[in-house]
């Protein structure tokens, strides 16, 4: 085994918790049962990584092998990364091509060899339908960098692929790898970034707002009014309901998908009824750049108008994030 | 520079009279003023003369340079009893040596380490309002060179063998302040001539505290204003020894969105050459459960432009004024969002100028407007003393 295979072995073993190691090896596949089962996850993790490390000599591991290692871990913390999602789109002339996995993999492999030589590509497929890619960037004199790679997830029969976004120079390559490999025509970057991989997918399919429809229709009305505050008094638990039921029709019942900011780029006049006269002769618009961020931003959207912060209906700039699935917005006036 | 002063002292003594901070409603102010004995019409609006470059000819930029561009947290100070300019080195020996001691105190780990804490106190020239603001000192503790070889406990006891490896030597480095007491101690390493790290910096002030000076007796030295920068733990050592030596009292100031407000706009008011950095308005939402922030960061042009446009008083900056500042933001953020932002706690601002948050601390940027950004938090400092 080679001694960069083994040095990235042991950081890529550092890097995942005790308690998780048995699932991730596991899942691996790479050492064989009833030879995990000797080793000893109790003591130090060193004496552990040296365990592994004379296993994974004996079977004489292979920079192929450690990559899908490398898959595995990022799978399991893929919220310690940013993704971005690009959108494909083929020709509207185009047929429906059946998806050839096989064809799929050694097409992209060769556009990427082809250009840079030195490239380490693996693939990893998972139920979910969704095949795992690992990009680790050479060029023609340099052996490739396998502490900085590119995470791709491409799901076969959608549009759609979501990376980790370390990208600077080889955007466009990979981009043109992934069209010619699946047979699009185009691909387009789009304005949605996050940490949550699951809940930029339920986005882009727009999946989220499919959960227990049947279950919402079954509580009747004089429940939900109840969940008042008993101490509202007649004239404004009017009002109070007027506001729950906006913000119920505009972010529906089902758990909203999770995204951490949303940014706004105003280039915007200023324009106020009340404070008439200010900035009225200036032309320019002001240039603004608002951010919104929240352990979990569209739950905390929700819950503004029924708090008073914000007005009901809320804003649609807010509540257009996750059907027009952008969180990065540019605003001008029309 | 006397009839700069004058109009100045009495402005700033009818801001006094009433309590800062409050937006007062109108039944406030005529209850104070019932309380006061004075007619029933409301007091007028705090005016307030925003900062100029005129007072600067003693500061030198270099010297002054070292105290920008680094995040201080701001305390307030009551009057040092029996301070003297004159006994700095007295002080430097004394604060080494408590400092020592109290590090001593703990674990045995850190005997032999922490033995060549230099503290050093020195005096920071020009940063004072007017001739009636005592001097402003600073106070730098330094450690001494982390090869600590002649110590062989020390060594052992660490075990790891890397005697540099400290918790106390990993704290900040900062440059001694001109205007704060600079405290820096003396290696006794015969063979040691560099100084080491810099750990901590503190430094006191007072601008324009002339309200505070005339108030109080001979044997105190008015510096109401105290900044830190480095470890806590080293702070609450020194702010101790000051505590004991001249019975005066720290107590952390922290910034009410109210002076957040005020400050935005007197900063935003600064005429800048260029600016460094976008006007930025930091708000915290309390919504339940999850926490929200909203940052707003408006290009520093438009932003002069706004306030070029609210503000009508030549050379002063009234209460009105800021309150519609704000005000245009925050509509012009409603316009898009819907939401009140006047619902929500401002929490930091950061122009060009400097950038202060609510926690009490503060970072200037632009050595042109120190003394103006000193002076407002000199004031906040005795309202917070008074």
């Amino acid at each position: 085994m080679d001694e960069t295979v083994a040095e990235f072995i042991k950081r890529t073993i550092l890097k995942i918790p005790i308690s998780e190691m048995m699932t991730v090896l596991k899942a691996w596949n790479f050492l064989p049962e009833n030879q995990l089962q000797t080793i000893n996850f109790r003591q130090r993790k060193e004496s552990v990584i040296q365990h592994l490390l004379l296993l994974c000599e004996e079977k004489c591991a292979s920079i192929n092998d450690a990559a899908l290692l490398d898959i595995v871990c990022t799978q399991v913390h893929r919220h310690k990364k940013i993704w971005d999602v690009f959108r494909m789109s083929k020709e509207p002339g185009d047929d429906v091509d059946l998806f050839d996995m096989n064809q799929f993999k050694s097409s992209f492999k060769k556009v990427l060899q082809r250009a840079l030589k030195n490239v380490t590509v693996s693939f990893r497929e998972t139920e979910e339908n969704e095949v795992w890619i690992r990009v680790a960037w050479g060029t023609h004199y340099t052996k490739p960098q396998q502490y900085k790679p590119t995470y791709v997830v491409y799901y076969p029969q959608t549009p759609y692929v979501f990376t980790s976004s370390r990208l600077t120079r080889n955007i466009t390559l990979l981009g043109q790898a992934l069209t010619i490999a699946s047979k699009h025509h185009e691909i387009v970057k789009m304005d949605l970034r996050s940490r949550y991989l699951d809940s930029l997918k339920a986005i882009a399919f727009q999946q989220y707002n499919q959960v227990f429809e049947i279950h919402n229709s079954t509580l009747p009305l004089q429940e939900r009014r109840l969940a008042l505050d008993s101490r509202i008094i007649h004239e404004n638990r009017v009002e109070k309901e007027r506001v729950q039921r906006i913000t119920q029709e505009s972010f529906g019942d089902y758990p909203q998908p999770q995204l951490e900011f949303a940014q706004y780029k105003l280039e915007t006049k200023f324009k106020s009824d009340v404070n008439g006269g200010i900035l009225a002769e200036r032309k320019e618009p002001l240039r603004c750049l608002i951010k919104f961020s929240s352990p979990h931003l569209l739950d905390a959207l929700k819950s503004l108008a029924p708090a008073g912060i914000a007005d009901a209906p809320l804003s649609p700039l807010l509540t257009c994030i996750p059907k027009k699935k952008m969180n990065y917005f540019k605003i001008r006036d029309k | 520079m006397d009839s700069y002063d004058a109009p100045e002292l009495t402005l700033r003594q009818s801001a006094f009279s009433r309590p800062e901070g409050i937006c007062a409603t109108p039944l406030q102010k005529r209850l104070e003023s019932v309380r006061k004995q004075t007619s029933s019409v409301p007091t007028p609006p705090r005016r307030r003369i925003p900062q100029c470059p005129q007072v600067q000819e003693d500061v030198d930029p270099q010297k002054v340079a070292f105290l920008l561009h680094k995040q201080w947290t701001l305390y307030s100070l009551t009057p040092l009893y029996k301070f003297s300019y004159t006994n700095l080195k007295e002080y430097s020996r004394l604060l080494s040596a408590f400092i020592v001691a109290e590090k001593q105190k703990g674990l045995a780990v850190e005997v032999g380490e922490d033995l060549n804490i230099k503290v050093i106190f020195s005096i920071l020239l020009g940063v004072k309002g007017t001739q009636r603001d005592p001097e402003a000192f600073l106070i730098q503790s330094h450690s001494s060179s982390p090869r600590l070889e002649y110590s062989g406990m020390s060594l052992d006891l660490l075990g790891s063998g890397d005697p540099s490896a400290s918790a106390f030597q990993v704290a900040g480095t900062t440059d001694a302040c001109h205007h704060a007491w600079l405290i820096l101690s003396k290696s006794q390493f015969p063979s040691e001539n560099r100084e080491g790290k810099v750990l901590w910096t503190g430094w006191f002030c007072c601008v324009f505290g002339d309200n505070l000076l005339e108030t109080v007796l001979e044997d105190f030295t008015c510096l109401p204003l105290f900044l830190a920068n480095g470890s806590e733990s080293n702070t609450a050592i020194i702010r101790t020894w000051f505590q004991k030596t001249f019975d005066c009292y720290f107590s952390p100031l922290a910034i009410n969105a109210f002076n957040l407000s005020w400050m935005a706009a007197m900063w935003t008011a600064c005429k800048m050459d260029h600016y460094v950095a976008a006007t930025e308005f930091l708000w915290s939402v309390p919504c339940n459960p999850q926490s929200l922030n909203i940052s707003y960061a408006i290009h520093p042009e438009d932003a002069k432009a706004l306030w070029d446009s609210v503000h009508k008083t030549p050379g002063e900056v009234t209460q009105e004024e800021v309150d519609l500042f704000m005000d245009c933001l925050g509509s012009h953020f409603h316009r898009h969002f819907k939401i009140h932002l006047s619902a929500t706690r401002l929490v930091c601002v950061s122009t060009s100028v400097a950038s202060a948050h609510t926690d009490g601390k503060i970072k200037i940027l632009c050595h042109k407007y120190l003394i103006g950004v000193l002076a407002y938090l000199t004031e906040l400092a005795i309202f917070q003393i008074e």
